[in-house]
């Protein structure tokens, strides 16, 4: 575990005393080796045990994938922004890196806890880094507003959560995940035993997010850098997932009833924010959306609780946050060259930059679960234990995923097909760094595909 | 040897992220064998590993 966090943290220093023309590549280089040493951690999967065991940190099936999402992200990262930020002061520029790098730094800290309360303090420190990226490097001014939002719903729903664990470390004595797993079940009949359920669960929700608790997340994306949304739609959601999936192994007997009012919630956000995308003028207001809608569906999958919406969910986890992040990446080499979000204003793309439509293409077709891309193994795991429990839920996901595929194909058509605006015939054409980041993000995807079961979690 | 001290001078920072992962490596190893310091010895085992055999677990 250290010889990837030790590096992680090196970064930093690297990227101060840096020569200014070399932070760059420099960085790039060491992190995508560092992405690359935590690949090694696939090799010990093993079905509940715990491997790379330390004093604090451990990794297990469910950790792992999402530990090398995050790995894998920051390369991408540094990637994605060296254009947009190379006009700044080269101080500034460190910064950003440093932002990122200690971004990476406190998600493997978050993700390899073994102790709840580190991972809640961990889950809370990464909100610090975010909200100075949004509101120091977002493009307007409504990006104070969205930091704000960012800030204080995820706030007001994990203060929650600390007494909530503060609570169970006075009753069950340790907060351990490697012991925490064995207790026996707790007898939890009080009103105030179902309180304290909501609370474990709450802070999670709302990072997911649920849908009613959402408002945050398309603000946050559409003003954030790219690196910024390309971080929160690929790992800061999951966070909320892998911790509803790490307390539900503590919630058990209460979760069975109560549980069902957020996964109706949930499916109807599914149905919602994708009917909100059909009618979205914004690019990146879009893609934030449709977040939303799977991440709806990874809520149902979890709360349903077997073995197969766990590993739906994770699997779904994993690629969306492959999907987004492409295409947040691909929103962004619009911007870079329109300066415009808005969809109509920048149609006809085809014309300009073809092979970029390529990279469109396969992202929307990832987006709405083509086969055999893990997207769609997700959401059919997910969709088929939602319908064991229910038949009804059929009529929700079904419209939803065909919502999914409508959305998809409106934002690649409204980009790429059309009239090519008059204002925009001398664009810039595309770079091979651009097309290096596409193809980063997806070919994971469709490696995934030959071995899917390093992302299965538990069930594997 | 001027243009080595240059190269020195312009790219010695490449040396941290390498020296992280050594050490980071060294404190796992740590780790690891004051973790298993008891493995197979303890009074729950009671037998003797036999020649060759490996450990119980890893």
């Amino acid at each position: 575990m250290l010889k990837i966090l030790l590096p992680t943290l090196m970064l930093i220093p690297t990227a101060w005393l840096v020569p200014g023309k070399w932070l760059w590549p420099t960085t790039l280089l060491h992190s995508l080796i560092i992405a690359l040493i935590s690949l090694t951690w696939l090799t010990n999967l093993s079905e509940v045990g715990w491997s790379s065991l330390g004093s604090y940190l451990a990794t297990d099936a469910l950790s792992t994938p999402l530990l090398v999402l995050t790995c894998w992200l920051l390369p991408l990262m540094l990637l994605a922004s060296q254009n947009h930020t190379a006009s700044e002061p080269i101080n500034r520029q460190r910064m950003y890196v440093t932002l990122l790098t200690s971004l990476q730094f406190f998600l493997i800290l978050a993700f390899g806890a073994t102790e709840v309360i580190m991972f809640y303090v961990m889950f809370e420190a990464t909100l610090i880094p975010t909200l100075i990226l949004i509101t120091r490097w977002g493009n307007q001014a409504e990006r104070l507003n969205a930091g704000t939002y960012f800030l204080f719903y995820t706030l007001a729903g994990s203060l929650p959560l600390l007494v909530a664990l503060l609570l169970l470390q006075n009753n069950a004595g340790s907060l351990s995940l490697l012991t925490l797993a064995y207790s026996p079940p707790m007898q939890l009949t009080t009103y105030g035993d179902k309180l304290w359920w909501a609370a474990c669960l709450l802070a999670f929700l709302v990072k997911m997010p649920l849908y009613g608790v959402h408002l945050w997340l398309p603000k946050a994306h559409v003003e954030a850098p790219v690196a910024g949304s390309m971080i929160l739609a690929a790992v800061l959601l999951k966070l909320g997932g892998y911790g509803m999936m790490r307390m539900l192994t503590i919630l058990e007997p209460l979760t069975k009833e109560l549980s069902y009012p957020f996964i109706i919630f949930a499916l109807w956000g599914v149905l919602m924010t994708g009917s909100i995308c059909l009618r979205q003028t914004d690019l990146k207001s879009l893609i934030a959306y449709s977040s939303v809608s799977h991440m709806g569906l990874v809520v149902g999958g979890i709360l349903i609780q077997t073995p197969w919406g766990f590993s739906g969910a994770l699997i779904l986890m994993i690629a969306h946050g492959l999907t987004s992040s492409a295409l947040f990446c691909l929103a962004n080499t619009n911007y870079e060259r329109t300066h415009s979000r808005t969809m109509v204003l920048a149609r006809g793309l085809q014309m300009v930059l073809p092979l970029m439509t390529a990279w469109w293409f396969i992202a929307s077709l990832a987006n709405l679960a083509l086969p055999p891309l893990p997207n769609l193994m997700g959401e059919l795991m997910i969709i088929v234990s939602l319908f064991n429990w229910s038949w009804w839920t059929l009529a929700l996901t079904g419209a939803g995923t065909l919502i999914t595929a409508g959305y998809s194909l409106y934002m690649f058509l409204m980009t790429q097909r059309g009239q090519l605006p008059t204002h925009i015939t001398a664009l810039e054409p595309s770079h091979s760094r651009e097309h290096l980041l596409m193809a980063l993000h997806l070919l994971p995807l469709i490696l995934l595909v030959l071995k899917p079961e390093l992302i299965w979690g538990w069930t594997a | 040897m001027v243009n080595f001290v240059a190269l020195a001078r312009e790219h010695w920072v490449n040396i941290l992220v390498p020296m992280g992962f050594v050490f980071g490596w060294y404190l796992d190893k740590q780790q690891d064998q004051k973790l298993t310091a008891f493995r197979n010895k303890s009074a729950l085992f009671s037998r003797e590993l036999k020649p060759g055999e490996e450990v119980t677990w890893k």
